[in-house]
């Protein structure tokens, strides 16, 4: 290896791969290009740091110093004004709950409406937005969020507190169980969700790994991401090359974990439960 | 159970409001994270589409605009933990700094744009020159490795070498992600 130039005697570790150190190239030179590179042309973990790093020096090099196509900009406006008309106001009835209450509106879209069901979505809003919304800047309590699920909310049911804020870290989880309802809370990076910890498959219990940040069941290995959904299938095994300590993927699909509404309040994460009778 | 009537006339204007206040700091946010423009636009529009879906604007103007950075660091970080073909774990162990939960830091709203540049020049300023040089003439100067050998004197293939070196050493370094 020629040295004179400085180079560590060190084999390099592309040397050994030269597809793998062609794919990466194609992967910078398309960056150069201001393309859309691709997530194929990267091999490992390695190069993704490295594709990360390339990225954020070429995006400072950027000819319009990082701003966006007037047309762009233009154009999303436009998306947006549509969406916003699909966008209706419902109103939702009282929470059972003493003191937490009060009627206000949320925001759901028509593709919602018709799917019958916002717990997802308005479940990782409320969540994620809990925590600013707490404290409003005059110090006044703020009526709960509502951003919550038309479906369990027109059922009878109820408000529970299962857990605090405190004990919710960042990539932290409770188990709770309801009269109704056995699950985990969990903090998602911020975004505070509930779900089910019934496995999907065959109802097996489903127990959080922390350092995975996963539901896994102890019965055929399925594990659900903090979102609720299969995280070890074919498909994401694939996308991602493998999945924890697992050797093989899970043979099937399965459907998502149940999430129920959450919110936060003063503190205290509240799921909303379907009343036992 | 829909009542259109419910929804404030003025709800539109003022989403087009923050819309038009805040998307051109969005992009370069997510711009100088994602280094191309057909990613960048694509997070952006998938920033403001959920905000449509989700955002109070009934809400102050601070938790507006931090709701959209966490957004859009959580976008971000989806989008490069696509690139890793690893397994989705705890995110502070598949990259260091790309907390998500973290609101953006404040030096990174107003004049995003410099504070990217800044980042990238304390960057190249930690490496050895020879790194430096050769990830400036690549990604900022957009040369080609062919070009970036002749002007350093170095054959194609000690440049790319050097240029994959530069980079994990870099990667390395890069601690100060935001």
């Amino acid at each position: 290896m020629a040295d004179e130039r400085g180079f560590e005697p060190t084999p390099d570790p592309m040397s050994g791969e030269p597809e793998a150190a062609q794919r990466f190239d194609r992967y910078l030179d398309s960056l150069i290009a201001g393309g859309r590179p691709s997530p194929d042309d990267i091999g490992d973990r390695d190069e993704a740091e490295m594709a990360r790093l390339a990225a954020e020096i070429s995006a400072a090099a950027d000819p319009d110093g990082g701003a966006p196509d007037p047309a762009f900009v233009d154009q999303l406006r436009l998306r947006m004004r549509a969406a916003d008309d699909g966008i209706a106001a419902v109103r939702v009835p009282p929470p059972v709950r003493p003191g937490l209450g009060g009627i206000s509106r949320v925001r759901i879209s028509r593709r919602q409406l018709l799917a019958g069901s916002v717990i997802g979505a308005a479940g990782i809003a409320a969540g994620g937005l809990a925590a600013s919304v707490l404290r409003p800047p005059d110090g006044q309590p703020r009526d709960p969020i509502w951003d919550d699920g038309s479906d369990l909310i027109s059922g009878a049911g109820e408000w529970v507190e299962v857990a605090t804020m405190a004990d919710l870290p960042p990539g932290g989880a409770v188990r709770f169980s309801t009269t109704a309802f056995d699950g985990f809370v969990v903090n998602d990076g911020g975004e505070i969700r509930a779900l089910s910890s019934v496995c999907t498959h065959m109802g097996c219990t489903l127990r959080f790994r922390q350092g995975w940040q996963d539901l896994r069941c102890p019965c055929h290995g399925a594990s659900f991401d903090l979102k609720g959904q299969l995280a070890n299938s074919r498909d994401r095994w694939r996308e991602q090359g493998g999945y924890a300590d697992d050797e093989r993927a899970y043979p099937i699909e399965l459907p998502d974990l149940i999430r129920p509404a959450v919110r936060v309040a003063e503190g205290r994460v509240l799921v909303w439960t379907a009343a036992s009778t | 159970m829909a009542d259109p009537d419910a929804r404030p006339a003025d709800q539109r204007g003022r989403f087009e409001e923050i819309y038009d206040e805040q998307v051109v700091a969005i992009y370069r946010f997510v711009h100088a994270r994602v280094g191309n423009r057909p990613d960048a636009e694509d997070l952006t529009a998938q920033v403001f589409m959920r905000a449509i879906e989700q955002l109070d604007t009934s809400r102050d103007r601070g938790q507006i605009v931090s709701w959209l950075y966490r957004v859009s660091q959580n976008a971000i970080a989806d989008y490069w933990r696509a690139f890793y073909r690893l397994p989705v774990i705890g995110t502070e162990q598949v990259a260091p700094g790309w907390e998500p939960m973290e609101p953006a830091p404040a030096r990174e709203r107003p004049g995003e744009d410099s504070a990217a540049v800044a980042r990238v020049r304390r960057l190249l300023a930690q490496l050895p020159d020879r790194y430096a040089r050769v990830l400036e003439l690549r990604f900022l100067q957009r040369l080609s490795v062919a070009e970036t050998a002749e002007r350093m004197g170095i054959s194609h293939g000690n440049a790319k070498i050097l240029q994959y070196r530069a980079l994990r050493k870099a990667a390395l370094l890069g601690d100060d992600h935001g």
